[in-house]
């Protein structure tokens, strides 16, 4: 009998499995807790599963600056951008550098409180800029994930509000309005390439640009998917396949190896 | 042989060259190395009308602004890391109370060093296709002649005053930083070098003899500090790397009591109002509190 498994470990493993060998990855600073655990600690799970399993020689770029840290010995919940523990905390390299201008970094993962059928992110406000409904933290570093990076992995946790045909703010470019408009922006590449909630997996139609569908989670209805997705656009397809569900190897790693203590993932 | 000049003084006597509608830089990053004791101070006298250029600011700019202090943000970031969103920023903007210039976060960073290099702009192509250029008119836009390819136009930083807080300096303004520098430390060098104007909190003033053996770590020569001031534990509740952490508690304490104004007031009036001096402050926060956030070791790292 196979293991049984936390949504964020699924949400881990569904990472790891679209990280590919000699990339750069990179996370920056998330705000608010249940950001943190999505933003920060769930992908640094998946992606030490990649290193383990299949990109040895894949950097991570950890609250970016710390180079491939050794992930079991991690000294912080990732509170943090820039703690005293975190100084101490082993890694191959301490990059002083963005990796972003000269396209270095692979895959950025971001966070939004609105993303819209184009993949277009917004981390700045609710309602009109000048007289918001709600004032979120600013830009800060999504327009570079969204523009500098080859691609972007969006994780939310999967609410319906968070999904909107079109968002109050553009911080970070998805397709803007449709094909061609990346281009016509003058963006020198990137974008996002897909969506990861405690739900599912949504990318983007190759053509038309817009959200669509890809995988739901193990034990998640359509129905439920569909309840709690905001989008109106036709985003189902004919027929819904199911996300790839961590093997017990892949949970062992995860539980023995990456994370022993559980500081990553609650278990 | 003539003497030195002193450039050391009061926190209250560095803080009264802040006049009202100054522009100025607060130092740190995040939850990290501001000098909140420069912060409370400029909040004590009642300044007012402030135009803060920054970064990735935390409670520094949040208190600031519910203090009535602040005029106009220019910022990429203003938010508590695990504690959430900044309650007082996040109250005037959404009543329209305070004007805001954005910019992405390598962006506002790089506007400092484009004012330490003496240059009057820059260009980027990481903010194309985003809202910021639609509601910041000092962003432009133009095709390089070079590449022909579409760029923005980014005015550098150009503060009028810029406030750090630092491990260590002399009376002389002298400014040393610890050998291996993390982002908010070489964030501070580098808006120490793009002002005339420098105002440093340090926690501890050393002998000049001192300075003279460590002279790889004077990164800020007097010639560029206009005040220095001694004020231990002068970032709390925000981190001075390698010394102390956050207070994390404190600085919970903080993001809850914030969320109303009533909560926020009380905050003021016992931790900013409440007490005349730093040294006041400390006691009131406690020893044993600031005993815990120490990290002997940590200038090893």
């Amino acid at each position: 009998m196979s293991l049984k498994y936390t949504a964020y470990e699924a949400m881990a493993v569904a990472i790891c499995h679209e990280l590919n060998d000699r990339e750069n990855w990179f996370i920056g600073l998330a705000t608010g807790d249940a950001t943190i655990q999505i933003l920060s600690r769930v992908p640094i799970v998946g992606m030490c599963l990649a290193q383990l399993t299949h990109a040895p020689n894949s950097f991570m770029a950890v609250a970016g600056w710390l180079m491939n840290p050794v992930v079991n010995e991690i000294p912080t919940t990732m509170e943090s951008e820039f703690g005293t523990a975190l100084q101490f905390w082993r890694c191959e390299s301490r990059a002083t550098a963005y990796l972003a201008a000269r396209g270095e970094c692979d895959v950025g993962f971001g966070s939004a409180a609105q993303i819209d059928k184009y993949g277009n992110c917004n981390i700045v406000c609710i309602g009109n800029y000048y007289r918001p409904k709600i004032r979120l933290i600013g830009p800060i570093n999504q327009p570079g994930h969204f523009s500098l990076f080859k691609r972007e992995f969006i994780i939310v946790d999967h609410e319906k509000r968070n999904f909107v045909d079109k968002v109050d703010f553009v911080s970070g470019v998805g397709y803007l309005d449709g094909p061609g408009a990346r281009e016509k922006a003058g963006l020198p590449r990137g974008g996002p390439c897909l969506i990861l909630t405690d739900k599912c997996i949504f990318d983007f139609d190759p053509e038309a640009k817009l959200v669509r569908l890809r995988s739901i989670h193990p034990g998640v209805t359509l129905q439920d998917v569909i309840a709690n997705t905001g989008y109106t656009h036709d985003w189902v397809p004919d027929k819904v396949s199911e996300t790839l569900p961590p093997t017990d190897e892949e949970l062992r790693l995860i539980r023995e190896v990456i994370d022993p203590r559980a500081v990553l993932i609650p278990r | 042989m003539p003497e030195l000049k002193e450039k050391v003084c009061p926190l209250s006597e560095a803080a009264s060259l802040i006049k009202d509608g100054a522009r100025i830089h607060i130092g740190g990053f995040s939850v990290h190395n501001h000098p909140m004791a420069f912060v409370y101070e400029l909040i004590r006298r009642g300044v007012k009308d402030l135009t803060l250029v920054g970064h990735v600011s935390s409670n520094e700019v949040d208190i600031l602004v519910g203090a009535g202090c602040v005029k106009k943000v220019e910022i990429s970031y203003v938010g508590l890391e695990e504690h959430g969103l900044a309650p007082n920023y996040r109250r005037a903007v959404e009543r329209g109370q305070i004007e805001l210039e954005e910019y992405s976060e390598p962006v506002a960073f790089e506007r400092f060093a484009c004012s330490s290099r003496g240059q009057s702009f820059f260009t980027t192509q990481e903010m194309l296709g985003t809202d910021i250029p639609k509601y910041n008119p000092k962003i432009k836009e133009m095709i390089s002649p070079y590449n022909g390819q579409k760029y923005n136009l980014v005015p550098a930083a150009d503060p009028d005053w810029v406030i750090l807080h630092a491990p260590m300096g002399d009376k002389y303004g002298n400014v040393l930083f610890f050998e291996r520098k993390q982002l908010p430390e070489q964030l501070d060098v580098t808006a120490g070098q793009s002002c005339d104007k420098v105002i440093v909190t340090v926690e501890q003033i050393i002998s000049r003899d001192r300075v003279m053996g460590l002279s790889h770590l004077n990164i800020l020569p007097r010639f560029r500090t206009t005040a220095i001031v001694e004020a231990p534990y002068g970032a709390h509740p925000s981190s001075c790397i390698k010394l102390y952490d956050q207070d994390r508690e404190h600085m919970g304490m903080y993001a809850r009591m914030s969320r109303a104004p009533e909560g926020f007031k009380e905050y003021l009036d016992k931790y900013v109002y409440g007490v005349k001096s730093h040294m006041e402050y400390l006691n009131l926060i406690g020893i044993e509190t600031l005993l815990k956030l120490r990290v002997v070791g940590g200038t090893l790292a």
